[in-house]
C-alpha cells in the first residue's frame, strides 16, 4: 500500500438528526413537516456538489426515507452515472413517517433493535432498495454495526462488502458530553478500516474462518489523542466537528486544526507499509440553515467546503486516491493481511504539548501506549478472546457495545489516584534504600521501527527516549522499548540501565500491571477472577473475594489471571528466570488485581518481561 | 414570567463546555440573557462570546500549521 485514500460519503437524511428538535424548539414534533424534507435535501445536494466541484467521488448511502423520496433517489441515479459515485444502503436515517407507523418504535440506531427486528428492517430496507435500483447494495452502515447484525446481513445479501461500523472512542465520554442523552456506548473499537471476525465486530479477524466478509471501516477519522481524553465529537475529520469543538478563529473563521488531523492521518503511511486512510462522512443535520451550536449558516458552509477543497488539493497533486467504499473494501482485500497490524504513533497537534501515543491493534489486541507515561500501558482490550457481545432489546446489553478493557487510564485511573487504591496501568517502578519511582512520571517519546521475523512477519518496535531516575544518592539512565510482535498476542517490554553514577549498585525494578474489567466508569463484580502464579514450586492460585492477599514465587514461570466474565487470560512471564512473580487481590476499595515480577538490574543490564493474552474458555 | 425558548443561535454553556458538556441554554427575554438549567450560568450574548474564547485558552496550537508529526 502506498496511498492516502478516503471515502467520503454523504446520506440524504430526509429528517436529519437534530434537525427537527433544533430547528423545530417549540413546535409539537413532526417529521413529516415539508420544510424539513426540503431543507434536508438541499443540503444533501449541497454536500454532493461540493464533493464533485473538488473532483471527489462520494458513496451515497441512502436512507429508508429517502428511498420513499423519488428526487433523492433521481439524483443518486444521475451522480452515480456522471461521476462514479457509488449508491449504497445507511442504516441511519431510519426516521420517517413510513417507518414510525411500521415499527411502532421511535428507535433509530439499527444495533438497538432486536435481532428479529432486525432482520425484518434489513430485510424491509434492502429489498426496497432492490425493487427501486435493481440492484443490492455493496456497502452499508450505522454508528455501529453489531456482529449478529453483520453476519446477518452477510449471509442474506452477499454483495454487502464494506460498512461503517463503529465510531472510534464514541462511548461514556460522548454519553456525558450529551448531558447523559445519547446511548452511543461503542468504545473500545479500531481506528481505522479493518476485517472484522465474525464473533464481534470490534475484534479484526484472525484467520479466513473467522472473517465476517465485510471491511468495516469507522465512522470519522479522530484525532487519536484528543478523542481519547475527551468528546470524540469535537476531534475528527468533520469539519462541523471541528467547529463544535470552538476549535476555530472567530474572527477570520480559519480552522487549521482541521487540516492538520488531516495531514497527521496520511503521516501514518510510515507505520502502515505505505498506506494511510481518511473517512469523512457529515449527516445533513451538521448543516443546518438555522446555524448549529454558536455558528451561522455561513460557517458551517465554509467548513465544509474548505474540507472537501483540500482533499480535492490533495488529490490534483497526487497524493490522494479517492475511492467509494466498495473500491476501497476490494483495495484493503488485496493489501493487508489478517495478522498485520494498524500502527499509529500519534502526537498532540491542539493542546500545544509533545505528548506520543501509540496505538496498536491486531486480531489480538487493542492497545495504547503512552510516551507521557514513560511508556506505560494505558489502555488494553482483549481481542484474543473474540467476545460474543450480543446487543440490543432482548440480550443483555441493550445499548452497551463497548469492548471490554482490561486497563483504561480514564475510566479507571491510571497512575494517580485520589491517595487510596490503585488505577490500571502496565509500568514499571525502581527501587532503592527505600525510595520508589514509577516510570510512569518519566515523560519521554518514541521512535518506531520494524524487523523481519519468520514467515513473513514483523516485530513492532517502540524504542523510548532514555530517562534518568534520581534517588537521593545514585542516579540511573534507563531505556524502554515495547515490542509488539506480529501474530503472538504479546508485548514485551525490555528496560535497559544505559549506566548508574555507581555501577556497582543495584535497584530493584518491579514490573507490574493493574488491572481489572469493563467497559464504564463503574466497577464490575470481580468475584469470578482467579490469580495464579506458576514456578518451581507448582501452581497457587487466589480466588478473587476482595481480601488483599498476596503470593510471591521466586522464578516463578508465569504470573496469570483468568477472567470468566469476558473469556480473557491474561498473563506475565520474565526472561530473567531467577525474577520473582507475584499476585496480588484486591479490596473493596481498589477492585484490581495485580500481576507483577520484581528483580535486581545493574548498570548495563536488561530484563525482559512480556504480557499475553489469550481466550479463556 | 413566559417561558424561555432558543435564542438566535443554540449557544451552550460555557462553564458546562469546559467540563465536557454540550448542553443548549434558553432564553430569557424579559431579563435579555441566557441561562442554563443544568448549572448556574447565567450570561448576556456578549458575555457568552467572551467567555468562549477563554474556554480556547487549551488550544495553544489552535493557530499553527503543523509541517512535521514528529516529536
Amino acid at each position: 500500500m502506498d496511498k492516502f485514500i478516503v471515502n467520503i460519503i454523504h446520506r440524504p437524511e430526509m429528517v436529519p438528526e437534530y434537525a427537527e428538535k433544533v430547528t423545530g424548539h417549540g413546535k409539537i414534533e413532526d417529521i413529516g413537516r415539508k420544510a424539513l424534507l426540503t431543507e434536508s435535501l438541499d443540503i444533501f445536494k449541497f454536500q454532493q456538489e461540493t464533493a464533485h466541484k473538488n473532483g471527489l467521488k462520494t458513496t451515497i448511502q441512502m436512507t429508508y426515507a429517502s428511498l420513499f423520496n423519488e428526487e433523492a433517489v433521481a439524483i443518486a441515479k444521475e451522480h452515480h452515472e456522471e461521476y462514479g459515485d457509488e449508491i449504497a444502503l445507511s442504516l441511519l436515517g431510519l426516521p420517517c413517517k413510513e417507518f414510525r407507523e411500521k415499527y411502532k418504535t421511535k428507535d433509530f440506531c439499527i444495533w438497538m433493535f432486536s435481532m428479529e427486528d432486525k432482520k425484518s428492517i434489513v430485510d424491509d430496507v434492502f429489498g426496497k432498495f432492490k425493487d427501486i435500483f435493481g440492484f443490492y447494495p455493496e456497502s452499508t452502515g450505522s454508528y455501529y454495526m453489531d456482529a449478529d447484525l453483520v453476519n446477518y446481513i452477510k449471509e442474506t445479501y452477499p454483495s454487502v462488502k464494506c460498512a461503517v461500523a463503529t465510531c472510534w472512542e464514541e462511548g461514556p465520554k460522548a454519553y456525558h458530553t450529551c448531558n447523559n442523552s445519547w446511548y452511543t456506548l461503542l468504545d473500545g473499537g479500531p481506528w481505522n478500516p479493518w476485517i472484522p471476525s465474525k464473533q464481534n465486530i470490534h475484534a479484526p479477524a484472525a484467520n479466513e474462518e473467522e472473517d465476517s466478509g465485510i471491511v468495516a471501516i469507522p465512522h470519522l477519522s479522530r484525532d487519536l489523542i484528543a478523542c481519547y481524553d475527551g468528546n470524540g465529537s469535537n476531534f475528527g475529520t468533520h469539519p462541523q466537528n471541528v467547529l463544535r469543538g470552538m476549535i476555530y478563529d472567530t474572527k477570520t473563521w480559519e480552522f487549521p486544526y482541521l487540516f492538520n488531523l488531516i495531514d497527521q492521518y496520511r503521516s501514518l503511511e510510515k507505520y502502515n507499509n505505505g498506506y494511510s486512510y481518511n473517512m469523512m462522512f457529515v449527516g445533513p443535520g451538521w448543516l443546518n440553515k438555522m446555524g448549529r451550536w454558536e455558528c451561522p449558516y455561513e460557517l458551517l458552509k465554509k467548513s465544509y467546503e474548505e474540507g472537501c477543497a483540500y482533499y480535492g488539493k490533495l488529490k490534483k497533486e497526487g497524493k490522494l486516491i479517492d475511492m467509494t467504499m466498495a473500491e476501497f473494501a476490494d483495495h484493503f482485500r488485496e493489501k493487508k493481511t489478517y495478522t498485520e497490524p494498524e500502527c499509529a504513533l500519534w502526537r498532540d497537534i491542539l493542546y500545544g504539548s509533545t505528548k506520543q501515543l501509540f496505538w496498536y491493534c491486531d486480531p489480538y489486541m487493542r492497545a495504547c501506549i503512552n510516551m507521557y507515561q514513560g511508556g506505560a500501558l494505558v489502555d488494553l482490550r482483549p481481542y484474543a478472546a473474540k467476545l460474543e457481545w450480543p446487543v440490543g432489546i432482548g440480550t443483555p446489553h441493550v445499548q452497551d457495545a463497548s469492548y471490554p478493557f482490561l486497563i483504561q487510564e480514564k475510566y479507571r485511573a491510571g497512575y494517580f489516584t485520589h491517595y487510596a487504591g490503585e488505577g490500571t496501568l502496565r509500568s514499571a517502578k525502581l527501587i532503592y534504600n527505600g525510595e520508589e519511582v514509577d516510570l510512569a512520571l518519566c515523560r519521554t517519546s518514541a521512535a518506531f521501527s520494524e524487523e523481519a521475523i519468520e514467515g513473513g512477519m514483523k516485530k513492532r518496535i517502540l524504542t523510548l527516549k532514555p530517562v534518568d531516575i534520581e534517588f537521593e544518592d545514585l542516579k540511573v539512565t534507563l531505556q524502554t522499548k515495547v515490542i509488539f510482535t506480529e501474530d503472538t498476542g504479546e508485548i514485551t517490554y525490555e528496560r535497559k540501565v544505559l549506566s548508574m553514577s555507581d555501577p556497582t549498585k543495584k535497584v530493584t525494578l518491579n514490573e507490574y500491571m493493574v488491572a481489572c474489567y469493563g467497559t464504564t466508569e463503574y466497577p464490575e463484580d470481580m468475584t469470578a477472577l482467579t490469580l495464579s502464579v506458576e514456578g518451581p514450586e507448582g501452581k497457587r492460585d487466589i480466588a478473587y473475594e476482595y481480601k488483599c492477599r498476596e503470593d510471591y514465587m521466586e522464578s516463578a514461570d508465569s504470573v496469570s489471571c483468568i477472567l470468566p466474565p469476558i473469556e480473557t487470560k491474561v498473563s506475565m512471564g520474565c526472561a530473567k528466570k531467577s525474577a520473582t512473580g507475584y499476585i496480588k487481590e484486591g479490596y473493596a476499595f481498589s477492585p484490581m488485581f495485580t500481576l507483577g515480577y520484581e528483580t535486581e538490574i545493574g548498570d548495563k543490564e536488561e530484563v525482559a518481561t512480556w504480557l499475553r493474552l489469550e481466550k479463556a474458555n | 414570567m413566559a417561558q424561555a425558548g432558543k435564542g438566535k443561535l443554540n449557544y451552550r454553556c460555557p462553564s458546562c463546555f469546559l467540563r465536557d458538556l454540550d448542553i443548549d441554554m434558553f432564553y430569557d427575554k424579559e431579563k435579555k440573557e441566557y441561562y442554563c438549567i443544568r448549572c448556574q450560568y447565567t450570561g448576556t450574548e456578549k458575555d457568552i462570546l467572551e467567555k468562549n474564547e477563554l474556554i480556547r485558552f487549551r488550544y495553544r496550537d489552535m493557530y499553527k500549521r503543523f509541517s512535521s508529526f514528529e516529536v
